[in-house]
């Protein structure tokens, strides 16, 4: 029971960094109809920003993590949407596609040409310690993990639906015409999407790379989490994309005790294909009219 | 008297608090050119859309010769002898007037299979070059649809409607953009086909002249109900259909 | 110009029987391989190019394929008996996979094929009794036909040549068939298209398991090419490599992937110093070319071209004085 307790608790703290990464997604394409392919990597990326301002410029930790994530929501947030999306507007959704597939791997390979193929160690925020909780032996960064993750979506929530510029970004994502009849910036409305997809994959990012090793190659698994659990949840929710997020941590690392080491990845994909044939709007999500 | 061809039982729909479409009955039989008016935001193009499948009704059903057709996919609609034109975009640019019509025959005929093992033109040829005539575009037969006048891409649009001899044609603002010429034109193909062919018709119009002369009822839509129906010189002269379109409720 | 269009592939088809001749061992081997990956690229166009849809699974269904044929090798048969099943099973998979993944809105496959790439490869590694693991599957020979054995690559590159050329010329048939127009009309206006009772579900369900039986196919071929094969060949890297042959070449034309292909395997050869640099440089001139020229390399040219073509300035329907 113990056991189950602590598998619990840490797929969630897991997962509800998966969730972040899943929101920023669900958000970029409710918002402006992005397919983030490479959404994936922008979660692997800041961990090395952080990691090369540490190591090759000598910036304190908590100092490279505030700097990693301003230059995400710079970079991946604003140079991305003004230097790939918005270009290809015109051109449809299929170009976009392959464009942030083809934007995926090149951070990947620079990534791995540039900085290392190796996993590179990478401060964690948090210590390791265990603590107590009902008998089970929990990680305080596990806890804290969770404990962060779902504050800043909490945040997030709260300034989507309580704040003016909030509302309008929600207006926009809704019905951009009427928004923009209303009188909303949508272009800007729109910005703030990418600067806050920026964010969050920062700070799924500087939590959930301690665990695994800075390596190049994260974003291939971490971005197939972000897909999966956004398309499991719900592909046009935030609440599902969070649902998401939780139950493929949880199942995860479900899946890494009780079924072989060698198959725990396959778990969230047939869990993905599954979904997608018998409900494909997703746990949460409402069963779409056709598109036209 | 016949079954109708198309039936609209009681549809509804509604977008947030709006009400679009409120209640709305009526009937259409074999060979009626029926033309749906309205101001705007009368809900026309809503009624329109929940006929064609494009939006589901909060409430009420649609039938074609006496089948539902809710939530039918538009090729399955279109295989039942429903066709359509468009407002806007209707043709295929980059492929030339007469593959545009070629296609729009084509999946009428045979098998996916026997599609794929056959001639390329499945035989259609002199079926669309006379349907091209009809609509005396046949000088333009090899010319890129893109490259057509937006008149004349109206009446290639209708062509391809008729393609597949559809027994129920609505048609969605045809009138709309079009110079004067151009339109008599269309009005009277329009009429010509409707008269051999006895195909049923669908018009939504804004364009009165256009829908008095060509649709045989009128049935008038205001705030998404309807408030008056008959011929045309009954809605010509009927005080609620004046009084909707110059705001007099 | 019209004429350059029809001698075109007489002209491509003879310049591929004389490539290999006096050529090295090594070129020749690097010729089969393009003609290989322009197989499996051949699919992926008919999914991506004419489809519409994004598939990154090509690389698992060039695995499959190439798994089955090696098995059937190693168990004494023929590779003319495992090929055709590799083929079949391909597609097979790829209707199943595709149903429920094209059912509904959205690029769903991208994801759905991205998903089953990576199970295919742990299935691969996994499995070491079927598949051999980590370690792949060694031994496979080089078929003989009517007594002339392919065991030299020049037989080889003949025989990959006859493959391929089987295969453009299906792809060609298929293009030219109403499907060609229906995809056409898919890819221009899908709702009109669909208004005119063209089931799009249907035939870009087609293909796509089409497509992946390419995939298949070109497997089949690399088996007995590279006579070893292992799981870490076809991962997801190498579906992101088709997929830029195809984009780069210029999806949805039909020279667009043996120019795809020819640019990301050739190119390394002659460029060896920009070693591990390549997948940047392609990334980078895909990005660049979905803003500038979604086509490709081929539509590029073409707009190019147009701009050298006489200009029509009247509008043709302006010819006969105005009518109507």
């Amino acid at each position: 029971m113990t056991e189950l307790l602590q598998i619990l608790i840490s797929g969630l703290s897991a997962g509800a960094i998966y969730a972040l990464a899943a929101v920023g997604f669900t958000l970029l394409w409710q918002a402006s109809q992005t397919i983030n392919f490479a959404q994936g990597e922008f979660v692997m990326i800041p961990a090395f920003i952080a990691l090369a301002l540490i190591t090759k410029l000598g910036f304190p930790v908590w100092l490279a993590f505030i700097a990693a994530i301003l230059l995400s929501i710079v970079f991946l947030g604003a140079v991305f949407k003004r230097l790939v999306v918005e270009p290809m507007i015109s051109h449809g959704t299929l170009p976009l596609v392959i464009a942030t597939i083809a934007l995926g791997l090149l951070l990947k390979e620079a990534v791995k040409e540039f900085y290392s193929p190796l996993g590179q160690p990478f401060p964690g925020l948090f210590s390791h310690d265990t603590i107590s909780v009902f008998g089970a032996a929990v990680s305080f960064a596990d806890i804290a993990n969770f404990v962060v993750a779902m504050g800043v979506i909490a945040g997030l929530q709260w300034f989507l639906n309580k704040t003016r510029t909030g509302r309008c970004m929600q207006a926009t994502a809704q019905n951009p015409d009427v928004a923009q009849i209303l009188g909303v910036d949508i272009k800007r409305m729109v910005l703030y999407t990418f600067l806050i997809n920026g964010a969050l994959a920062a700070i799924a990012s500087i939590l959930i790379t301690p665990v695994y090793l800075a390596k190049f190659s994260n974003g291939e698994v971490l971005g197939l989490v972000a897909f999966i659990a956004a398309i499991v949840g719900g592909f046009n929710q935030i609440k599902g994309a969070l649902v998401g997020g939780l139950l493929i941590g949880v199942i995860d690392n479900l899946s890494a005790v009780y079924i072989s080491a060698e198959y725990r990845q396959a778990v969230p994909m047939i869990l993905l294909i599954l979904i997608i044939m018998v409900r494909p709007q997703g746990i949460m999500g409402e069963s779409e009219g056709r598109a036209v | 008297m016949n079954a109708p061809v198309l039936s609209v039982n009681n549809i509804s729909k509604s977008f947030g608090g709006i009400k679009a479409v409120r209640d709305v009955s009526f009937n259409v039989h074999k060979g009626e050119v029926l033309g749906l008016i309205g101001p705007n935001g009368s809900g026309k193009s809503t009624l329109f859309n929940c006929v064609l499948g494009q939006l589901t009704p909060d409430a009420g059903t649609v039938h074609v010769h006496n089948k539902s057709v809710s939530g039918m996919r538009p090729s399955d609609l279109n295989k039942m002898g429903v066709g359509r034109t468009f407002q806007q975009l209707s043709v295929f640019p980059q492929m030339t007037v007469l593959d545009n019509v070629i296609l729009a025959g084509q999946e009428h005929h045979g098998t996916m299979l026997s599609r794929l093992l056959g001639p390329s033109d499945v035989g259609l040829t002199g079926e669309a070059r006379q349907m091209i005539d009809f609509f005396r575009l046949s000088h333009l037969v090899d010319e890129m649809a893109g490259s057509l006048s937006y008149g004349q891409q109206k009446l290639l649009d209708a062509a391809m409607a008729f393609m597949a001899g559809p027994t129920l044609v609505l048609l969605d603002e045809p009138a709309g953009g079009v110079n004067l010429t151009m339109l008599e034109h269309l009005k009277e193909r329009l009429i010509a086909y409707n008269q051999t062919h006895d195909t049923t018709f669908v018009v939504i119009e804004h364009n009165m002249e256009f829908v008095m002369s060509l649709c045989t009822r009128i049935i008038v839509l205001a705030e998404g109900a309807i408030i008056a129906e008959g011929s045309p010189e009954e809605i010509r002269s009927n005080q609620d259909v004046i009084d909707a379109y110059l705001g007099g409720n | 110009m019209k004429h350059f269009a029809k001698f075109f592939p007489l002209i491509a088809l003879a310049a591929l029987v004389f490539a290999p001749l006096g050529q090295g061992n090594y070129i020749i081997y690097v010729l089969c391989s393009w003609l290989l990956f322009s197989v499996a690229a051949m699919g992926l166009n008919l999914t991506l190019g004419y489809a519409g849809q994004v598939s990154l699974a090509q690389a698992s269904f060039m695995g499959i394929g190439a798994y089955i044929t090696a098995l059937f090798q190693l168990a004494g048969y023929h590779w003319i008996v495992g090929a055709p099943i590799a083929i079949l099973s391909t597609f097979m998979i790829g209707l199943l996979l595709g149903y429920p993944a094209l059912r509904v809105q959205h690029h769903f496959l991208a994801f759905v094929t991205l998903a089953f790439n990576t199970l295919v490869f742990l299935v691969l590694r996994n499995e070491e009794w079927l598949t051999g693991g980590s370690f792949g599957l060694v031994g496979m020979e080089r078929p003989s036909f009517f007594g002339v054995s392919t065991m030299k690559q020049l037989p080889f590159y003949y025989f990959s040549l006859v493959v391929f050329v089987i295969a453009a010329a299906k792809f060609a048939w298929i293009i030219n068939s109403p499907w060609g127009r229906a995809f056409k009309a898919l890819r221009e206006n899908p709702i009109r298209a669909q208004s005119l009772g063209v089931d799009t579900k249907r035939i870009t369900l087609l293909a796509f398991a089409i497509g992946s039986a390419y995939g298949g196919a070109a497997g089949a071929l690399m088996s007995p090419l590279v006579q070893f094969i292992e799981p870490g060949s076809f991962g997801l890297i190498h579906s992101l490599k088709l997929l830029l042959m195809v984009v780069v070449g210029g999806a949805g034309y039909f020279y667009g992937p043996m120019l795809g292909a020819a640019v990301v395997i050739l190119l390394p050869e002659f460029l060896r110093f920009t070693e591990g640099y390549y997948l940047m440089i392609y990334a980078a001139l895909v990005i660049v070319l979905m803003v500038y020229s979604p086509s490709g390399l081929i539509g590029l040219g073409s707009k190019i071209a147009a701009r050298f073509r006489p200009q029509k300035q009247t509008r043709k329907d302006m010819n006969q004085g105005a009518q109507l």
